[in-house]
This record gives C-alpha cells, structure tokens and sequence, in this order.
C-alpha cells in the first residue's frame, strides 16, 4: 500500500487516567489500580485507530508522563532533579545520572505486547533516542556529553532488540533534540548506528522543529529507514531545502499542527500530501501528525486524525494506490 | 578591589518547598482571577527580596534581582516597548526552554523606562550593589520576528536607541552596573560590524555606569580580540573547564575587565573547588585578576534552586581561597 498512514507516538490521556494519575501520586490509589486505567485507556486508542482505519498503530503512552523521565525513571543509575523552568509558569524535573546506566528489565517490550494483542495491525515499539535523553538530563557521572550519549545508545539498543523479539516489526527512536545542536549532529548518528544496529524491524526516527537548514542533508546519515519530520507547522517551508539536496530516506510527513486547536480541513492536508509527492516518490512517504498529540483534548486529536486519514485515502485513490 | 564574585543573572525563581513556590502558586492564581495584579505584584516583590537576601548571605560581592519578574529573556523587555506582538513559543539557544517570541508589527518606540522601579527596589534591599540586566538591542532583534522594518539593522538601530535610552535612565537612577547580554552575535559572527554600529548608539556618552557586554551560549572564537574594541568596561564569557575560550584567551591579551563564568550553571555537578582555584590561577596568567568578577557561565535558572544555591557558595568558597592565598 502507498502512504500508509501512522501517528507520532503520544495520544491525549482521558480525564479519568489523569485523575488517576493525580491520586496515584498523592498514594490514594494503588500502582495495580493505576494500571488497569492506563490499560483501558490503552484499549480505548487502539480501537479508535483501528476504527478510523491508521496502518501502523501506536499504544499511545498511557502510561508515560514525559518522554525522557519515563526511561529514566525505569534505568538504573538515574535520579531526578528539583525543579526547572521550562517557560512561563511551567517547570519540570530532569533525570540526573549520578552512576553507570544500566538497564535491569526491559522496560516498555510489556506495554508493546499488551497492544499489539488488541489488534493485527502492526504496533510501533516507542523509545526516546540516546542524544535527547542525553541532552536534557543533568550529567555528573559520566566525564563528557559524548559518553552519557554513547552509554545511553547502548541501553536503547536492548531495549530495542527485545522490542523486535515481542515481535516489533517498527521500531521508532525519537530523537526530538537533534536538531537543536548541528555541532554535535555526528554524535547523535553514531548513537543512532549504535540502538539501530543489528535490527532488521523497520526503523524510524521523528524530529521536532529546529534549525533544519543547518543539519540538512547531513541529517540524512541516520541510521534509520525513516525520518519523520513536523512540516506544518512551519507551512511546508521545509519542502524547499528537499530541492537542495533529494531526501533519500523513507519521509514521516507530518501534516496536522499538533500546537492548534483548530481541526485541518481535508483540502488542506490533501495539498500537504501532494505538495510532498511533486517532491518526494510516493512510495517513500508515511503520513502522519507533526508530533505526539498528548497535548490536544480527546476530542480534538481525534477529529484532526479522522481528517488525516480520510484525505490519505483520497489522495490514494487519485495514485491509484 | 581584589577579585568579586557575582551570577550570571537570574535566580531560579521557586524552590522545593511549599513557602519557595508561592510565585509559581501565585501566578497560577493570577491566571484564574483569584488574586488580583497587586496581589501578584506584593509577591514577586516578597521572592525578589528573599533571593537578593541569599545571594547576599552567600557572600556575593555585586547582586542583581533575580529576575523574577522576567516570564523569559525576552518578553520582559519587548512586552514594555511599543510596536511588539508577543507570540509563540521558541526554543531559547540550545537549551530546553522556551520564550514566547516578540513580533515587530509597527515602529519601536521607548514608552517609559522598563526596569528602573525593579532597580530602585532591589538597591533599597541590598547592602551589597546591583547589577540591572538588560537584553541586548542585537539579541532582542536577532530572536523576534521582523514584520515591519524594510532591513535588519534598521530594527536593530531602533532597538539601540530604546535600549540607550534604558540604561542612561537606570544611570540616572544611581544604577553603578548595567549589564548587556548579547549571546545571539555569537551565533551571527559575520554581524559583528554592525554590532559595532549599534554599540555606538547604546553606550554614547554613558560615562558613569560600569558597562558589561555578557556573551554566552558559545565562544568568543572569530569575533577576538576584536571585540575587546568595543566600549564597553568588562566583558562576560564562559570559562567552565575544557571551553573553547581557554583557547581563545591565549591569541591575544585581554585587555579588559572580565567576568569570568568558570562555575557551570547547565549542569549540577558540583566542580571541585581545587580545580576552580587552579582554573583562576591559570586565567592569572592571561588578564589581571585585580578587577576580575568571578560568576557562573549562565543565568541559573537552569538549575533547581538548591543547586543554584550550592554553585554560588561554590563560587564565593573559590574567591575566599583565592583571596586568603592573596592571588590579586
């Protein structure tokens, strides 16, 4: 099939798990009670996806907060930090290594299976890359940036060799910050030929919004068969830099603004899909959100999917796909 | 004076306990209507007293207020020049925080001045003197959106202008330090000409105020010795150990007064107080260390307030040594 369609990994979390969440950390529920909700939510996802009709299904990170502190909550060798501002009124905490990262269990090869049993559609497994859990996490083990990266690249590597055990045939390793530092873009694909080595699952990489021009192509030189990128919020303008230099990997298209309430009419995404195709083989293109959704209400996120999905079939048919 | 010591900036704005994070509950609170703006206001006043008291108590010889008041680098500023939009979010440098971007939508103009009241409260609180940061004309120009100026420099001139104007204000005020920040030329080191230019607008005739042209987020590498032309009294840059500007302190003599960020504020490991001594020795033999101020690399808002706490006692723990073996 021509442009299967995808999703960037995280969906909104329903009203009742977030409550769920909030007395679970105040101790008022239990770990075991937890979990049923953040499985049933996980069910919930997987039907509505399945309903709509999306390719490569994801679990949608019930269970995760955030993308880094949750590997780093479940490796060994990491504590997390007091509070730090991100922006506004808004702080976090971040991992902090203070020993050698080691990895005791798995840590997300039971979740992918839960899913993938709901369905037969394929499940993506989900991992955060070694560069970014690096980059936004305090160090004060390992003596420089390169180490902690290199050291995390194998932990992922694991993870992701177990994950293609369970049965993976994708496996995503996110690496959202890649782009912030061109300077060090050569660590990050060294890390990346680490996690990706040896795997013969599908693998695939999403990057956030940064200074592209800076990093393309050379961005290309990840080890992975796909790159997925976030194009509209920036107005497709990076479909420019394609002219430059031809993207030679598999494309994650990214074609719903995650960051908007707005829902995307079906013309608008047709004409990101083809604006995509004068540049880019058909075969070669994955569409999909422009990041994880978890920040949209339920609602929204799956009023913007159902567009995104009902207007890759349309463009299908017009390929004959 | 012998060696000083001072932050880079701001001070992490809340702490781990329930009294530190009344500012964070306070503007939630604000947000919801359920205090009003004079309520806000008593607050950040109250946490902007309590963090120029910690840094006094630590032992810092020349403070600044915390910036507390600041929602980012460059809203604080922007949002109190007329001609701006604020807008979304961006990524600050290479860090992982964000500003809300400033937009250009018609001419900038001064309205009235834009720190000198957060300067007065701060020096009627502190024994010790207060150091005003202002985000710097070409940096507030680099990170907004431009949607009104037919040129680049146009806007950036009209920013010197606004931004002269700001320091000879808090000059007027009694302020002794005024402080500059400028990362973004040194990521845009074929500006440097025109940073000249706009320099020219910033500091003439601001003769009583100790100038400080603040450059971090990366190294002084193409810009040295050359920027040292610049009028300004004393120049900030990054000094953690293994920086590209130990290297680049070696081309030439530095021929002005430094502050010197030798205590990393990205990270939270804790340097050994031996190696900053040695550190500071070996910057001995580059510059003078009679005027230098030693301070971290960054604003400390990149780290939790204990540990923010912990790098200037560091810091103040370095001077100490440094002094007692009498080193200046």
């Amino acid at each position: 099939m021509i442009l299967p369609t995808t999703t960037v990994g995280s969906f909104p979390k329903p009203e009742y798990l977030t409550k769920a969440r909030f007395q679970f950390s105040k101790g008022q529920i239990s770990k075991t009670e937890l979990e049923q909700l953040e499985k049933k939510a996980t069910k919930e996802w997987i039907d509505f996806q399945e309903e709509i009709g999306i390719d490569i299904l994801v679990d949608g990170e019930m269970y995760r907060g955030d993308m880094v502190t949750y590997f780093a909550e479940n490796f060994k060798g990491f504590e997390i930090s007091g509070l730090v501002r991100s922006y506004g009124n808004r702080y976090y905490r971040k991992p902090v290594a203070v020993a050698e990262i080691e990895r005791a269990n798995p840590v997300t090869v039971d979740w992918y299976k839960f899913a993938q049993n709901l369905t037969k559609k394929p499940v993506k497994g989900m991992l955060t890359g070694p560069y970014t859990i690096m980059d936004w996490s305090f160090d004060e083990f390992y003596p420089s940036r390169r180490d902690l990266c290199l050291r995390l690249a194998e932990v992922i590597h694991d993870e992701a060799k177990d994950l293609e055990r369970a049965g993976a045939e994708y496996i995503q390793i996110d690496e959202p910050a890649v782009s912030v530092r061109p300077e060090e873009l050569e660590l990050a694909i060294e890390a990346m030929g680490i996690v990706t080595s040896g795997l013969k699952a599908y693998t695939l990489t999403h990057i956030c919004y940064g200074d592209f021009p800076k990093i393309y192509p050379k961005m290309l030189d990840i080890p992975v068969n796909q790159i997925d990128l976030e194009l509209s919020n920036n107005e497709f303008d990076l479909l420019d830099l394609f002219k430059k230099a031809p993207f030679t990997s598999d494309i994650g298209l990214g074609v719903l603004d995650v960051h908007s309430h707005r829902t995307e009419t079906k013309e608008e995404v047709k004409a990101r899909i083809q604006k995509a195709l004068k540049m880019i083989p058909k075969e070669k293109i994955y569409v999909s959100p422009d990041c994880g959704l978890k920040t949209r209400e339920v609602e929204e996120a799956k009023a913007k999917l159902r567009v995104m999905v009902e207007a890759t079939k349309e463009v299908r048919e017009t390929l004959g796909g | 004076m012998a060696l000083e010591t001072t932050i880079a900036g701001a001070y992490p704005k809340i702490g781990d306990t329930t009294e530190e994070q009344k500012l964070r509950r306070a503007l939630h609170q604000f947000d919801k209507d359920e205090i009003s703006e004079e309520d806000l206001e008593q607050v950040k006043n109250e946490v902007t007293e309590e963090v120029i008291r910690q840094q006094i108590e630590v032992g810092l010889d020349v403070v600044t207020d915390g910036l507390i008041r600041w929602s980012d680098p460059l809203t604080y500023i922007a949002s109190k020049v007329s001609g701006f939009e604020i807008t979304g979010l961006i990524r600050y440098f290479d860090t992982n925080t964000f500003y809300r971007q400033p937009v250009v939508e018609s001419r900038l103009e001064f309205i009235k001045s834009i720190l000198v009241s957060d300067y007065q409260f701060a020096q009627e609180r502190s024994t010790k003197p207060v150091r005003a940061i202002l985000t710097g004309p070409y940096t507030l120009a680099k990170l907004s959106r431009n949607k009104f100026y037919r040129e680049f420099k146009q806007l950036a001139f009209d920013l010197a202008h606004i931004i002269h104007k700001e320091a000879e204000a808090l000059q007027e005020a009694g302020c002794k330090y005024i402080q500059f920040d400028e990362s973004a030329i040194l990521n845009h080191k074929h500006d440097l000409n025109l940073f000249f230019q706009v320099y020219e607008i910033v500091t003439a005739q601001l003769s009583k105020a100790e100038k400080t042209l603040q450059l971090n987020f990366g190294s002084l590498e193409g810009i040295y010795p050359k920027i040292l032309n610049l009028n300004v009294e004393r120049i900030g840059l990054e000094l953690t150990k293994g920086h590209k500007n130990w290297d680049v302190l070696k081309s030439a003599p530095f021929t002005k007064k430094m502050m010197a960020g030798i205590v990393d504020a990205r990270n939270t490991k804790m340097e050994s107080e031996n190696d900053l001594v040695k550190a500071v020795h070996d910057l001995g033999e580059h510059i003078s260390l009679e005027q230098t101020w030693l301070s971290t690399s960054h604003s400390l808002e990149f780290l939790p307030r204990p540990n923010a706490r912990k790098k200037i006692e560091l810091l103040t723990n370095v001077a100490k040594q440094l002094r007692g073996a009498s080193v200046s």
